[in-house]
């Protein structure tokens, strides 16, 4: 008779969970050095970064041109003045900026949920089966002097046995990679002096 | 599975062709550019097409990246990505 007990048994469960386990920390080590070369990129990636823009506007007073150009004059001979405005503009000094200062920041990835699912399924079947015959028959015969009788019988037996035995298995493995935040210990900080009042520094991390 | 925002750095120096290349090889692939600096490019695309992108020889990595709020220029980046964008995609009337 099968053992379903010893079929289970030879499930190598432990060799499955540790392959698994293996295999995402592998995938985990080299998704980290991935992002962690990210951050080098994005460190070592400047641009020229304009902090402010100044725009101030000024009075622009200008006297209303008239016919063919000439300046108009009302009729006390005074000037039309309009007050006019003056943009100027003040752009700050540029100054490089990296990638993850701006405020780009690597994506890191972890395995959050991982299963194992294995499924068996045993089929056993038997069938016997047994047939039993027996025949028997007789002729007489009688003539003037003799009489003859014969009897014969026969007896038949058949016996079959079917035996199968099958065990089917499968086996699905899955894991669930998400986003998560940078690891504190990963990204860098920053520190922000003000140089004019240098007793104010600003700690920040990403 | 996902459109998300990648760093793509090129392999080697800087050069506009090998930038206009990998720009062209992102767009191929239905990925658009938000901004392009000498050391590679900040991308969009679906995360299927990262091998892909990664497959072309000019491509050092391809990584996903994320804008924090935090960031010192965080707000102006974000303008530059979507005025970028607004270049490269075609909005059709329903």
């Amino acid at each position: 008779m099968p053992n379903v007990g010893a079929e289970l048994a030879s499930v190598p469960f432990g060799k499955m969970i540790y392959d698994m386990a293996s295999a995402i920390a592998r995938s985990q080590i080299a998704l980290d050095k991935a992002s962690i070369e990210l951050v080098k990129v994005l460190a070592g990636t400047t641009f020229d970064y304009v902090p402010d823009v100044v725009e101030t506007l000024l009075p622009n007073p200008r006297q209303v041109k008239g016919a063919n150009g000439a300046p108009l004059v009302d009729s006390n001979g005074d000037p039309v003045m309009i007050t006019g405005v003056l943009v100027q503009t003040d752009v700050g000094d540029s100054f490089p900026l990296t990638l993850l200062q701006a405020g780009v920041n690597p994506t890191f990835y972890a395995f959050t949920n991982s299963q194992i699912e294995v499924k068996m399924s045993i089929t056993s079947t038997q069938e016997s089966s047994n047939t039993f015959s027996v025949g028997v028959s007789v002729t007489a015969s009688a003539d003037f002097l003799f009489a003859s009788g014969s009897v014969s019988s026969h007896v038949n037996f058949t016996s079959a046995n079917k035996y199968s035995y099958s065990v089917t298995g499968s086996s699905s493995m899955s894991t669930v990679l998400n986003p998560v935040p940078p690891p504190k210990n990963m990204m860098p900080r920053f520190f922000l002096v003000n140089a004019i009042d240098p007793t104010k520094v600003t700690i920040s991390q990403s | 599975m996902a459109f998300q925002m990648y760093m793509v750095a090129f392999n080697g120096d800087f050069s506009q062709a090998v930038s206009r290349d990998v720009q062209h090889h992102i767009r191929k692939h239905n990925g658009v550019t938000l901004m392009v600096m000498k050391t590679g490019i900040i991308g969009a695309f679906d995360d299927s097409m990262v091998p892909f992108v990664q497959a072309h020889p000019s491509v050092k990595l391809v990584g996903g990246v994320t804008l924090s709020p935090n960031g010192y220029a965080a707000d102006r980046l974000q303008r530059i990505f979507a005025e970028n964008l607004a270049k490269q995609i075609q909005v059709k009337p329903q």
